[in-house]
C-alpha cells in the first residue's frame, strides 16, 4: 500500500509533465484551416451565371439560423485557406472581393474584408473549430452578397 | 474413517444430532465394524469421566459466566498507543490529493476550449453594421451597409 501510493504520485507528476511538453510541441507546428465562400443570395430560382450552384445544405441551414430571408443561395466561389500560427492569409474570392484572416491567439482571429481594394470591415472574432463568421451586405436588384468563413480545423 | 465421521460419532453419542442424522449414523454403525468399535470406545471413555470427575455446578448461568470472562479479557488488554504519523506520512497525505488536483487543472487547461475571448470587437469603415449571433449553430452574421456593384 505504501509503495503503491508513492508510485501513483510519481506517475501523476510524470503524466502532467508529459502533457505540458506535448501541448507545447503541438502548439508550435500548427496551421488553422478555413473555408471561405462567396455567396450570392436572391429570391430568384436561378442565377444568371450557369456556373453558380446552390450552396450545400449545411451552409444553407446556418444562413437560415441567422434569420436571413433569401430563397436561394448560390455559391460563387469557395476557397480553402490555411492560416499559419500567429500569421495571416489572404483569400481572393473575386476580382472585387478578398478577405484576410489573421490569427491573434488560439481561438481569436481578425477577419478583414476588402471591396475593390478598399478596407470595408475589420472584425475580431472568436472562431472555434466548426464555427462560421458570415459577412454580408446588399447587392443590386434586391439581392445580397455573403462571405462565409468557416474554420474547419 | 475421517475426522468428520469421528466427530459425527461423538455427536451421536452425546445426543446432539437431529433425528434424521441420528438414524443415518445408527445404520452406519450397524454395518461398519470400525464405527462400532470407535463408538464403544467413546462410550467407555465417557463413562470413565463420569465416574471419576465430580460434576461442578456453577452458581450462575452459563452465558453470564462466560460474559464475565470476556469482560476480564477485554479489561486486561492494553490499549494500543496512539501512533504519531511521521513527517513523511503527513506530507504524503497532503501531496496525493494536491497532486491529483494539479493534474486535473493541467488537463482542463489543455483540453477545454477557452471561452469567448476578444470576440466582436470591430473596427469598421461602416458605422451601420450590425451583428447577429446564433450560439447553437456557432454562426455569427455581420451585416454591413457596403453595397456590391454590378
Amino acid at each position: 500500500m505504501r509503495f503503491r501510493i508513492g508510485s501513483s504520485v510519481s506517475l501523476l507528476a510524470a503524466v502532467a509533465s508529459l502533457l505540458l511538453v506535448l501541448s507545447a510541441a503541438a502548439a508550435q507546428a500548427r496551421d488553422f484551416k478555413f473555408e471561405a465562400q462567396l455567396i450570392w443570395a436572391t429570391m430568384s430560382e436561378s442565377s444568371p451565371d450557369p456556373q453558380h450552384k446552390p450552396v450545400d445544405e449545411k451552409t444553407r441551414e446556418r444562413l437560415a439560423k441567422v434569420n436571413l430571408k433569401w430563397k436561394n443561395y448560390f455559391l460563387v466561389r469557395k476557397v480553402d485557406a490555411s492560416v499559419p500560427e500567429k500569421g495571416a492569409k489572404e483569400v481572393v474570392l473575386s476580382d472585387k472581393c478578398k478577405i484576410s484572416i489573421r490569427q491573434v491567439d488560439e481561438e481569436n482571429f481578425e477577419v478583414s474584408l476588402f471591396g475593390q481594394g478598399k478596407s470595408v470591415l475589420k472584425r475580431m472574432q472568436n472562431i472555434s473549430k466548426g464555427e462560421m463568421l458570415v459577412l454580408g451586405g446588399n447587392a443590386p436588384d434586391s439581392t445580397s452578397w455573403f462571405v462565409a468563413v468557416r474554420r474547419t480545423e | 474413517m475421517n475426522d468428520e465421521q469421528q466427530l459425527k460419532l461423538q455427536a451421536f453419542l452425546d445426543g446432539e444430532l437431529p433425528e434424521a442424522e441420528t438414524r443415518e449414523i445408527s445404520a452406519w454403525v450397524a454395518r461398519d465394524a470400525e464405527a462400532t468399535a470407535l463408538l464403544k470406545e467413546l462410550r467407555q471413555t465417557r463413562q470413565a469421566f463420569k465416574s471419576t470427575e465430580a460434576n461442578v455446578q456453577l452458581p450462575e448461568s452459563r452465558e453470564f459466566y462466560w460474559s464475565k470472562i470476556q469482560r476480564e479479557i477485554e479489561r486486561d488488554l492494553p490499549a494500543a498507543p496512539p501512533q504519531r504519523p511521521s513527517l513523511f506520512h503527513r506530507f504524503r497525505r497532503v501531496l496525493v490529493p494536491v497532486g491529483a488536483f494539479a493534474v486535473l487543472v493541467v488537463i482542463s487547461i489543455l483540453t477545454f476550449p477557452r471561452g469567448n475571448g476578444i470576440d466582436s470587437e470591430m473596427a469598421v469603415a461602416d458605422s451601420e453594421a450590425f451583428t447577429y449571433q446564433d450560439y447553437d449553430s456557432g454562426t455569427t452574421l455581420v451585416w454591413v451597409s457596403y453595397p456590391a456593384e454590378r
